[in-house]
């Protein structure tokens, strides 16, 4: 089932003399519970067709379609409660809230969208169970190692069981077996869930485990490989 | 979850947090304290105003008021007086003599009003009673003939007030642990007298030093007072023919009040033999004072006397003490005026944290956005910090400012160096500060719209944000 649709979409930055072209013409189709790595130098646009896949951000041409939803047609208070509901998103610096824990940072999205307490409860202690952390529930984030952060910044995305998943560089700043950690859980919770992950990484070990491989370079798909 | 991340992002920079919740505090209590002092003054003015000079309302002959002449009385007395005891919630009434009258002694003479009384009707609309110096005599006693109730300022006009440093005033200092070496340079002055306190003082003066003046002055003068009770009052007025009369009278007692003004021509003795000295037949009624139960009911009640007759005037405590009116309605603008100086100067404190932190925090804003935080929630989220910031500090401001005005309201502020100078407005030297709950109402209302309008320059820099280049922020 598709739950994400992009058709000729572009962004041009013209806010320099010369106009910067950062995503070119790019159309591409995600379905449920695909695991997609997009890859690519720096500059070649990763970032920016997150962000426009994810609603931060506007295209300048072209249309991107969230389960039957064009988000170009959304006003700026839809998009954010459009975002809440469909979209997770996992940062490169795990931007949790520190003055919450490791519970209230996961069931932060459910409370804004008013889930009743009891299966917000539920749900969160499965979330930090699956990656992990069940026994960390009420640390803050400062006392938490930088792997484990981000562990509660995967289950924090994935708490009101968005359409997908979309990580910016999720394992940059781990050391090797946090990343290696984490990669396990998001995969076994892609499965599990159903939920697509979608991911912009230079980590040759994110690839590796990636179902499908997008390649950009100055802003256009170069590639796009499904494995077996 | 607003409500508490909101509470909780207060203390992430609890220095800075403590800064402006100190000066939230210390501006709250300055605020209560200069108020808690300012509504004691006007609280005491007010008072002292009703009860010892004007009562809640008066009636004269229209005429007396342009020209204090004897024959100009109350009119239809009897009329009056019934209209008067219909009053609703009325505490007491008296009718006076009163007369402009020279006093003298065999020192000194002045013009004073002479207030021809029944001493204990008296009590019902005037606390002069109360206001006898201790050792100075005793209220007028209508058993105890020929006698005359004078003022502290009547007394020291008349020369009946002196200082002396006698042995008794001596060995009482001494015993009290006085330092002696500042009674070895008083030994030159020792029962010598001195008829003015401006004497006294700047003799004092020439032999302390300014330390032991400052230290020691107010406690020799209080003991080295002496008022000559039983001494004689020669008072001289006209008669209703016009005719000059004079009557002899003993001072029977000394008081004093917060207002020299109202103290220094203000002398009273039995209506009866004030009558007998201008007639001998009938006393005359220039003024009656009234005093009801509630003193927001002067005015219906001005409404109800005022039409028995038309040559006499009816007057409120307000237009009897305007300046104690005016301060008592000016207070309510007072409280907003001071503490919006207050609120204004704190506002510029509570925007710069409130912006500092929105700068350390723009990643994080922008990860909220991004997730979902839409700009009410941003907004509100930003206001309650701003609003718990500042209601922090201000309601520990208040309990502070409470507790200190509570306790000053029992010892009371003493001004006993300017004393001389308030009295002579009408205030006394020593301050009783109050507060009512009403202005912890206004306090609380001010607080919280500072802390919303100082909110608003701070959020909408947070919603002006791009959550993606926000995310990026280092």
């Amino acid at each position: 089932m598709k739950v994400l649709e992009l058709k000729k979409v572009n962004k041009i930055y013209d806010g320099s003399e010369v106009p910067v072209h950062a995503v070119n013409d790019v159309s591409l189709d995600f379905d449920e519970a695909e695991f997609v790595a997009i890859v690519g130098p720096s500059g070649s646009g990763k970032t920016t067709l997150l962000n426009l896949i994810g609603g931060l951000d506007m295209p300048s041409s072209g249309e991107i379609i969230i389960d039957g939803t064009n988000l170009s047609k959304l006003k700026s208070s839809q998009l954010i409660d459009f975002r809440m509901r469909n979209i997770g998103f996992v940062f490169q610096a795990y931007n949790l809230i520190p003055v919450l824990t490791a519970k209230e940072n996961v069931e932060f999205i459910m409370s804004l969208q008013k889930w009743p307490r009891k299966e917000r409860d539920e749900r969160t202690l499965e979330l930090l169970n699956a990656v992990g952390l069940g026994d960390r529930i009420n640390s803050r984030p400062s006392k938490l190692s930088g792997g484990q952060q981000q562990r509660v910044a995967v289950a924090r995305a994935l708490a009101s069981r968005p359409k997908f998943v979309l990580a910016d560089e999720p394992t940059a700043n781990l050391d090797s077996k946090s990343a290696t950690t984490l990669l396990g859980i998001m995969e076994t919770l892609n499965h599990g869930e159903k939920i697509t992950f979608i991911f912009s990484t230079h980590d040759p070990r994110v690839v590796k485990m990636a179902h499908r491989v997008i390649t950009l370079e100055d802003g256009r798909v170069i590639s796009d490989d499904v494995r077996e | 979850m607003i409500l508490s991340i909101s509470w909780k992002n207060i203390w992430r920079n609890k220095v800075r947090s403590l800064v402006v919740i100190v000066a939230s505090t210390l501006g709250i209590i300055s605020g209560v304290m200069v108020v808690g002092i300012m509504e004691g003054w006007v609280e005491q003015r007010l008072h002292d105003a009703i009860y010892n000079e004007v009562s809640h309302i008066q009636i004269h002959n229209s005429d007396y008021l342009k020209n204090e002449e004897i024959n100009l009385t109350v009119q239809d007395t009897a009329l009056v007086a019934e209209a008067v005891k219909q009053l609703p919630g009325l505490k007491g009434w008296v009718a006076r003599t009163k007369m402009v009258v020279m006093a003298n002694t065999p020192w000194a003479n002045t013009g004073i009003f002479i207030y021809g009384i029944d001493p204990e009707r008296e009590k019902q609309v005037s606390e002069i009673y109360k206001k006898i110096i201790p050792g100075a005599g005793n209220y007028l006693d209508k058993d105890k003939p020929g006698t005359i109730l004078i003022s502290d300022k009547t007394a020291e006009i008349l020369k009946l007030k002196q200082y002396c440093l006698t042995d008794t005033v001596i060995g009482k200092l001494e015993r009290g642990e006085f330092p002696k070496s500042v009674l070895s340079k008083l030994a030159g002055i020792k029962d010598e007298r001195f008829r003015s306190p401006k004497d006294f003082r700047a003799i004092l003066k020439s032999l302390l030093t300014g330390k032991e003046l400052d230290n020691y002055g107010r406690q020799l003068m209080d003991s080295s007072l002496e008022y000559k009770i039983r001494n004689k009052i020669q008072i001289t007025l006209s008669d209703e023919q016009g005719t000059p009369v004079q009557g002899t009278f003993r001072v029977c007692g000394i008081y004093r009040t917060t207002n020299t003004g109202f103290d220094q021509v203000t002398a009273f003795v039995n209506a009866g033999e004030l009558a007998a000295l201008y007639d001998g037949k009938s006393i005359l009624i220039h003024e009656i004072a009234i005093m009801i139960e509630d003193i927001e009911n002067a005015g219906s009640a001005k409404e109800k006397l005022s039409g028995i007759s038309r040559h006499n005037t009816v007057s409120t405590w307000k237009e009897l003490a305007p300046d104690a009116a005016m301060m008592n309605d000016f207070m309510i603008i007072y409280y907003f005026i001071f503490i919006g100086i207050v609120m204004f100067a704190l506002a510029f404190g509570i925007i710069n944290t409130m912006m500092m932190t929105i700068l350390e925090r723009t990643r994080e804003l922008g990860m909220l956005m991004a997730i979902g935080m839409n700009r009410r929630r941003i907004f509100s989220m930003i206001m309650l910090e701003t609003i718990f910031l500042t209601v922090v500090g201000a309601a520990a401001g208040m309990v502070g400012g409470w507790v200190i005005v509570m306790s000053l309201g029992k010892t009371g502020i003493h001004f006993l160096s300017w004393g001389e100078g308030f009295e002579a407005i009408g205030f006394a030297a020593t301050v009783y500060p109050v507060i009512t709950p009403f202005f912890f109402i206004i306090i609380t209302i001010m607080v919280i719209s500072t802390a919303i309008i100082s909110s608003v320059w701070p959020a909408r820099k947070a919603l002006k944000l791009d959550p993606a280049e926000a995310i990026r922020t280092e």
